[in-house]
């Protein structure tokens, strides 16, 4: 057999082994799996969603509020911004979340942090999908209103009366909002707050933690 | 059966493989896998069933952020295939290859019709011009996204081409365009005009996954040979039949020979043909 073929062969059998490495101990496959192939890019579709800020109590996928954020509601509407990694939609975001919350946090952080929005105490989230708990990661797509699975995403989650009882309710905005600058960006989110912490005044006195 | 129908064959199995992603109602649920395709798809296809290479690759490079998991994976998965077969899969397998499987004809005939057209494939920069898809892959997908976060995906044609056009159609209204849209339809129709102009137009000049696995025909197991002593240099196969527009008589391990095998079929002394090594 020839020396080349043999150099081939081997090249061959160590890039098996690297492949198989990285599938069976890193995990790479569920990794490209779960960041890439399901979570629908949107700067590769080069398109934002449209967002429509109505509150909804059906979840995205259909599973129940997480614990965390039923336990937090009775302090509190929530603000929860998902984003990961890689995203420059949610880098240019970053910077106007930031500034109306005044808080200051890394893009890899995960904090949970309440914080007092004029007047009203807020839960405030910061979940980056690629460093979040599997908890955290789990919420994506119950608040993931559009079935989008894209982020930015920005969800506000507050109570509202349906039918006699209340109940958690959340609305999901995606990407820069469709909007041009960030001065329309920043007016949209607070509108958003504003609009979660309205309905939490109107109606918390009647959610109870089940 | 002969090799042209053989590679139509392949090409529509490939082209199935890669929408394997696709829900259809009850009927079938679609399946997804963590694979990066070894040839140029989008996973932002509504039906794609892996990832895109060049993402993986943006990502793990992304603003110093050195993610080496997902910078090896492709490329081990475009090693392996490279190694094995060099850019037959080009030829053989990628769907934007069957996809200018159409558009090269109708790029055939303009080249027989407009002289200018044929004369632009006779400049003697357009050997050059070849390089530009390592320029495009080494300064798209993998510097600018170091240094300014910019990446070739956000403008790329084949991401334009099957993720954002069937998700506009598929969800009217659900959808607004970004800061890179209008970049991109420029560079969708500019690939549009290309395609339709050169024969693998965006194989030759701008494919980042080719420049990947163009070095590999230098090793690769199988690749083109031609009998040079029995030769008539009557050019059939690099005039008529090379999509590539290789001078195929005289190439050896030619790193943009996608084996397609049309040379073997044009040729009339049988001289050329696939060789295992």
């Amino acid at each position: 057999m020839k020396k080349i073929t043999v150099v081939k062969l081997a090249l061959v059998v160590l890039i098996t082994i690297g492949i198989g490495d990285m599938i069976f101990e890193y995990g790479t496959y569920d990794d490209i799996h779960n960041t890439i192939v399901s979570t629908l890019c949107l700067s590769c579709i080069k398109l934002d969603p449209v967002s429509r800020l109505d509150f909804v109590f059906e979840t995205g996928n259909g599973e129940a509020h997480p614990e965390f954020v039923l336990q937090n509601l009775t302090k509190g509407p929530l603000f929860i911004e998902y984003r990961s990694d890689v995203c420059k939609a949610c880098d240019d975001m970053a910077p106007i979340i930031k500034d109306i919350f005044k808080l200051k946090f890394e893009k890899e952080d995960t904090l949970y942090k309440m914080v007092n929005y004029s007047g009203t105490k807020i839960n405030f989230y910061h979940l980056n999908l690629d460093h979040a708990s599997q908890i955290q990661k789990d919420s994506f797509p119950i608040y993931d209103k559009d079935q989008i699975k894209g982020v930015p995403m920005f969800v506000v989650i507050t109570v509202k009366y349906d039918r006699g009882i209340i109940k958690p309710c959340y609305t999901a905005a995606y990407g820069t909002l469709g909007l041009d600058t960030d001065e329309e960006r920043r007016e949209m989110i607070i509108n958003l707050i504003e609009d979660g912490i309205k309905l939490y005044e109107q109606n918390h006195e009647g959610y109870q933690y089940p | 059966m002969n090799l042209r129908f053989k590679r139509l064959i392949s090409q529509i199995i490939f082209f199935f493989s890669a929408n394997l992603g696709l829900k259809l109602g009850g009927i079938f649920p679609g399946v997804t896998t963590g694979f990066c395709y070894p040839f140029f798809y989008c996973h932002a296809c509504p039906s794609a069933s892996a990832a895109c290479p060049l993402r993986s690759i943006e990502i793990g490079v992304y603003r110093s952020n050195w993610n080496w998991r997902l910078i090896l994976y492709p490329v081990l998965i475009i090693g392996f295939v490279g190694v094995i077969s060099g850019r037959a899969v080009c030829g053989w397998a990628c769907p934007i290859g069957l996809f200018q499987r159409v558009t090269g004809k109708v790029a055939k005939k303009i080249k027989k019709k407009y002289p200018a057209v044929r004369k632009l494939g006779q400049l003697r920069i357009e050997p050059f011009f070849r390089y530009v898809k390592y320029i495009a892959f080494i300064g798209l997908v993998v510097a600018t996204p170091i240094l300014i976060g910019f990446m070739f995906t956000d403008v790329c044609p084949i991401g334009y081409l099957v993720g954002t056009i069937p998700i506009s159609i598929l969800n009217p209204g659900e959808f607004t365009p970004n800061e890179f849209f209008y970049i991109a339809i420029i560079v969708f129709v500019l690939f549009i005009i290309l395609i339709f102009l050169v024969e693998r137009g965006w194989c030759r000049y701008f494919c980042p996954i080719g420049a990947m696995l163009a070095p590999f025909n230098k090793i690769s197991m199988y690749q083109v040979v031609v009998n040079k002593d029995e030769c008539i240099h009557c050019n059939i196969c690099a005039n008529d039949a090379c999509p590539m527009g290789i001078d195929v008589p005289n190439m050896d391990r030619d790193p943009e020979c996608i084996l397609c095998g049309k040379c073997i079929e044009a040729c009339p002394k049988k001289i050329i043909s696939f060789k295992r090594a």
